[in-house]
């Protein structure tokens, strides 16, 4: 098992040395300097090169890189362009906000997803199981941007009823050590903010949560359904276990294995789906900080910010590997 | 199964938790309305988060909001005008040649911190700005300034010209006299902008406002803290906190010189989209936002709880022409363009009435404006006769550029504009082909080098009443953008500029409007006003032409809920 | 990792394997396919015959029908209304299909050919070839899908070919792990082995053995693929890449455009939205349909 995980994590190395020449190469190829977004409607040529004699863009390429890599490598990814503040600073700030609302976006499909896919299951081919086939295939046809825009306008703008931007009511004060807005909030004892940034999450985690509440109902219909015909699970039934224990003891509990699998592949999708979702709610988190980085061509941002997101991902996706390894021990031999 | 269950034990645990926090929630809502004379909290949206809080380190309207409630300027402008009145200074004195200026400075006016406002503190913020060095003197970081006094006490760059500051004596604390190089007649109108804010010398020194260092990988990055924790003024407000893209919280400066700010609390916070501004606002979230979109104003005037303030029109909104693009260099072709233009279409349908076509490059507030210059009202049939006459095979196919994602005050929505006079130019003997990129860095930086095709739209708002900050920014000289050297035009717009008699300088941006819009080095098409929109209990604000208003008159909720 | 990527992954732990026939008749019973398969229909219908079907040119309009208010709703004379720069929206969004279906075609072409050529390789070749192409696609899918999508229209420059490249280029990885993982499977059934015994040649072998066994995954991921695609291009159209001509009458870029709209005149960002959603949810039906039909598991159950 050690070597498995050692042998996973050797595997980083050329995966995250790749993806930081990647980043790095194709921040060079974009068309605009950012100079000129420094200097916003008042640029002249002079003061660009100037700006890029002093950003040291004026070296050669592999001199560049290896400065790059020597900072990256201390933990200093720069100072941002517009806020001119340490990218570290900011990611700080960031990460947290994006890592809730995905934690929200979550629990949101979880608590949804599994039981709809386990009464499709159970109710193989009945207008049941149609109907929730067409509501998750419906959750993945809609554009998540479009879901995003119809829940704020319905329920914070119509009906008032949840605010439409930012993680916090603004006249709330509390103390961020964290930066995580729950735990902010809980660690000030203060339950009326704890509330209020509930009230936050939930549409942008509700817009952001469709995806994955159709995927993970899928697939837990469909291994439900493979575990169902298992010998065991007859061998149960024939015993004269109670339906409802077969279910839990012994169906629920193979299914979960490729469920939990694909809980955690959603990581990814999320963060795909956040840099929309947050763009929309105006929410501080890492989607929105990049996609504003790339229009403004904030290179320390994109530098730092895409190579921790992959990183991220990367490791999320090594988490579940291992565990999906740990609970299932014919993938260790293969 | 365990898994399960634990989710659900889990979920019905928050549940428990947010229905208990819900109803503790309720009985937090008055805004603390114990203390005696509470003028209440106002939460403003702008479209962005400031840069830094240090007038002479920023050039972007984010910044600039706020930097007008935390500081003052020697001259300020009367609210909701261009004209100049007395701001920190009281009284000024110029003396014949236009090379000494002689301030009287108010009496009994204290820094945030503390301190003493006087002659030294002036001085102090002039002699800071005079000696930046490094990369504080690049235009990213003092862009007003080097534009206005053209150079340093050691410039660091060709581009940088010879400075025209060259001292400033602390005479006695109420008198302050600035010495220039050469005369200029425009100093007095541009020391109202807010690059030129008085901070408090002691806490510039405390919390090392010019410290940084110069990174090999990054470029300059502060070391210190005024600009972001520490901004300390004389204005009506003071500096509470900041939470980047969250929040930025003022409060009233008690020791305020005049009257006193009557919002308790002022806080600001950057909502990008346009529409999330305007809901946040149906939904009491803010209780005022910048930026208003046309479309939008029916609905906000339509909404009893809401309403709709405008600044007075000090801006223009231009398709500009690249002449080194040929056929642009031919005035019929151009003259074409202007015909070709449906601008009243443009100005009817997308400015929410807020706007008026365009006849000249500048709004007609500012001294300098021609009483008649060549028309060009919308006629197909003509563009087309011109560019036959020119000798071109209709149609004449040409690039026009327009900026994505962007929403300004003179041009809220560029698609809606471009698309407009896109088909407008066909119907007229062009055959347009569209481009368009990010406003900013990618369209500015083409707009700038003169790589945005033969037409491309824009605009520019003032920043001072002076028709050098119009025409003469556009055509004073060559310029990518335009692509065209005009020795007359150039030699009257460098003549007026430092021309020091009132009625012969007018005369002399007259004369060079009638010349611009003879030679079509773009076409104007329209000046708007642009709008704010407020929560209806919101009073007491007033719109400025530069955009730079003062929140300390405004009040919100009038006397009951 | 984009929903394909998700879809990608469920379709390889399901391992289908393909006798067609079968496979069609329960297609055919189920009722999910069949509405899936009316929607493609219309959609097909009014992508081929636009010109036909639309009233009016899609590009231009007419200022003079707004009257100053923006913008009439839906009317007898425009079923869909008028947009905000007088077009009528019926005509846009009938043309608007053309421009979807072109959008899934092209960018799942560009997926699938390059996918499926480095997925052969890399499954067929193995060795060096194999850990190389393996690494390359680890480091594309550590970027989100969309970002990524984001950063090549960034230097590609904004336009409706480069966005649908862009996404393309993103489903590459997806196709070439697909391909690969079915390939190695298939390498090592005793079909392959029994023709390889007999003697037949390598390149034979993958070309009429491998390849038609390893290629049923990737038809149902290509369904599913062209659905992705429409929703990503939206999405970049969105975030303010979508076509330089504004006039296009593309869905994502006229939902995008009108958003702004929704208090003054939702039909603007309803209609082309509702468009996207249903056309999607066609391939969607579709693709579902075709993977549960595949589905071994599945088979004499319905």
């Amino acid at each position: 098992m050690l070597r498995f995980v050692v042998r996973r994590l050797m595997l980083l190395v050329p995966i995250l040395l790749g993806l930081s020449i990647l980043v790095f190469l194709w921040i060079r190829a974009l068309p605009a300097s950012p100079a000129v977004s420094l200097l916003g409607e008042r640029a002249t040529p002079e003061s660009i090169a100037q700006i890029e004699e002093q950003y040291g863009l004026d070296e050669p390429i592999h001199v560049q890189y290896w400065s790059y890599l020597k900072t990256v490598a201390q933990g200093d990814l720069g100072t941002t362009i517009r806020s001119r503040r340490p990218v570290t600073d900011e990611l700080r700030e960031r990460f947290p906000a994006t890592i809730e609302l995905t934690f929200a976006a979550l629990l949101f499909a979880v608590t949804l997803g599994i039981p709809l896919g386990f009464a499709a299951a159970k109710r193989y081919g009945t207008w049941v199981d149609h109907s929730s086939l067409v509501l998750s295939l419906l959750g993945i046809s809609i554009p998540v941007f479009f879901l995003a825009i119809l829940l704020k306008y319905i329920f914070a703008v119509e009906l008032g009823l949840l605010p439409t931007v930012g993680r916090i009511d603004v006249l709330i004060d509390i103390e961020h050590p964290t930066n995580f807005y729950t735990i902010d909030a809980l660690l000030a004892g203060d339950l009326a903010a704890f509330w209020d940034v509930i009230k936050h999450l939930i549409l942008p985690a509700i817009a952001l949560g469709s995806i994955p509440l159709a995927i993970i109902a899928r697939i837990t219909r469909a291994s439900v359904l493979d575990v169902q015909n298992e010998d065991y699970v007859r061998t149960a039934r024939a015993k004269g276990l109670a339906p409802r224990t077969v279910d839990a003891r012994h169906i629920f509990r193979n299914a979960l294995l490729p469920i939990m699998t694909i809980i955690g592949l959603q990581a990814g999708l999320l963060l795909s789906g956040a840099v929309l979702t947050e763009t929309v709610f105006a929410f501080p988190g890492m989607g929105s900080w990049l996609v504003e980085a790339i229009r403004q061509r904030d290179y320390p941002i994109l530098q730092g910010g895409i190579l921790f997101v992959s990183l991220v991902f990367v490791l999320v996706n090594l988490i579940v590997d291992v565990s999906y390894a740990l609970i299932n021990p014919r993938i260790r031999v293969s | 199964m365990v898994v399960f269950r634990r989710i659900v034990i889990l979920l019905a645990a928050a549940l428990l938790v947010v229905g208990a926090a819900g109803c503790g929630g309720d009985d937090d809502d008055g805004d603390g309305g114990a203390e005696g004379e509470s003028g209440g909290t106002l939460v403003f949206a702008g479209a962005a988060d400031p840069v830094v809080l240090d007038g002479a380190l920023v050039s972007d309207g984010e910044s600039i909001r706020v930097i007008t409630q935390i500081y003052e300027t020697l001259i300020n402008l009367k609210p909701g005008t261009t004209e100049l009145a007395p701001g920190l200074a009281t009284e000024w004195e110029v003396s014949p040649d236009a090379m000494t200026y002689t301030f009287a400075l108010r009496e009994g006016v204290k820094f945030h911190d503390g301190t003493d406002f006087n002659a030294e503190a002036v001085c102090f913020n002039f002699d800071r700005w005079y000696n930046f060095s490094g990369p504080l003197q690049s235009p990213s970081a003092s862009y007003y300034y080097g534009a206005f006094f053209g150079g340093f006490a050691k410039n660091e760059s060709e581009d940088l010209s010879d400075p025209l500051y060259k001292s400033c004596e602390a005479r006695n604390p109420t008198t302050a006299v600035l010495t220039l190089t050469r005369p200029s007649a425009s100093l007095l109108g541009a020391l109202v902008q807010q690059a030129f804010s008085i901070a408090s010398p002691q806490a510039l020194e405390e919390f090392n406002a010019d410290a940084g260092t110069l990174d090999e990988e990054t470029g300059f990055r502060p070391t210190g803290t005024f600009g972001t924790e520490h901004p300390v003024g004389t204005g009506p407000f003071e500096f509470v906190s900041w939470t980047r893209e969250d929040r930025l919280v003022l409060k009233r400066f008690e020791d305020y010189w005049g009257e006193k700010a009557k919002l308790d609390e002022l806080i600001i916070r950057p909502i990008a989209d346009n529409a999330a501004r305007l809901q946040a606002l149906q939904n009491d979230e803010i209780q005022g936002y910048d930026l208003v979109e046309p479309q939008d104003i029916p609905t906000i005037e339509g909404d009893e709880n809401l309403k709709i303030l405008d600044r007075p029109a000090f801006n223009v909104a231009y398709v500009g022409i690249n002449q080194a693009k040929k056929p642009m260099d031919n005035l019929k072709v151009r003259q074409a363009v202007a015909y070709g233009l449906d601008r009243q279409a443009v100005v009817d349908n997308f400015y929410g009435g807020r706007g008026v076509v365009a006849k000249q490059m500048m709004p007609p507030e500012v001294e300098g404006y021609a009483d008649s210059v060549t028309e060009y009202p919308y006629d197909p049939d003509r563009a087309k006769q011109l560019l036959q006459e020119a000798g071109l095979t209709l149609p004449v196919e040409i690039e026009f550029w327009y900026p994505s994602d962007v929403s300004r005050p003179y041009m809220p929505n560029p698609k809606n504009n471009f698309e407009a006079m896109a088909a407008s130019l066909n119907k007229s003997g062009f055959k347009v082909v569209p481009k368009t990129a990010p406003w900013d860095p990618d369209y500015l930086g083409r707009v700038d080098e003169g790589n945005a095709g033969h037409l491309h739209l824009i605009g520019w708002t003032g920043d001072f009443a002076d028709a050098d900050n119009f025409i003469g920014t556009f055509f004073q000289d060559f310029s990518p953008q335009f692509g065209f050297r005009n020795p007359e035009l150039f030699k009257l717009l460098d003549d007026a500029e430092i021309e020091s008699d009132r009625q012969t300088r007018i005369d002399m941006y007259k004369q060079a409007n009638e010349l611009i819009m003879e030679q079509l080095p773009a076409v104007p098409y329209a000046h708007t006003k642009p709008a704010l929109a407020f929560r209806q209990d919101v009073e007491g604000f007033v719109p400025s032409p530069t955009t730079n208003e003062l929140f300390s008159t405004v009040t919100i909720g009038g006397g009951g809920e | 990792m984009s929903v394909a990527q998700a879809e990608a992954r469920e379709i390889q732990l399901e391992a289908p394997s393909g006798l067609w026939s079968e496979a069609w008749r329960r297609l055919r019973s189920n009722p999910g396919a069949i509405v899936g398969f009316v929607i493609v229909t219309v959609f097909l219908f009014a992508a081929l015959f636009a010109p036909l079907i639309a009233p009016e040119d899609p590009r231009s309009g007419d200022l003079d029908r707004l009257g100053g208010v923006c913008c009439p709703g839906p009317s007898a004379d425009y079923w869909f209304g008028v947009d905000q720069q007088g077009r009528d929206v019926f005509s846009r969004v009938v043309y608007g299909a053309r421009f979807s279906l072109l959008i899934g075609i092209v960018s799942v072409a560009v997926g699938l050919s390059v996918g499926l050529v480095l997925g052969a390789a890399a499954g067929y070749l193995g060795g060096w070839v194999d850990s190389a192409i393996m690494r390359m696609c680890d480091i594309m899918l550590s970027i989100p899908g969309l970002l990524l999508a984001i950063g090549l229209v960034a230097i590609l420059g904004q336009g409706i070919w480069q966005i649908m490249i862009a996404v393309g280029v993103t489903q590459i990885p997806i196709f070439a792990r697909l391909l690969r993982g079915s390939i190695l499977a298939a390498r090592e059934s005793d079909y392959v082995l029994a023709a390889r015994s007999v003697g037949v040649r390598g390149r034979s072998i993958l070309a009429s053995h491998i390849m038609p066994n390893a290629m049923s995954p990737v038809i149902v991921q290509g369904t599913l693929a062209l659905a992705t695609a429409i929703i990503d291009v939206a999405g970049l159209g969105f975030l303010g890449l979508g076509p330089q001509d504004p006039a296009t009458p593309e869905w994502g870029t006229m939902l995008t455009d009108t958003t702004r709209y929704l208090q003054s005149a939702p039909h603007l960002a309803l209609i082309p939205g509702a468009a996207i959603v249903i056309s999607v949810l066609g391939f969607n039906l579709i693709g579902d349909g075709m993977r549960e039909a595949l589905d071994p598991r599945f088979r004499g159950r319905a």
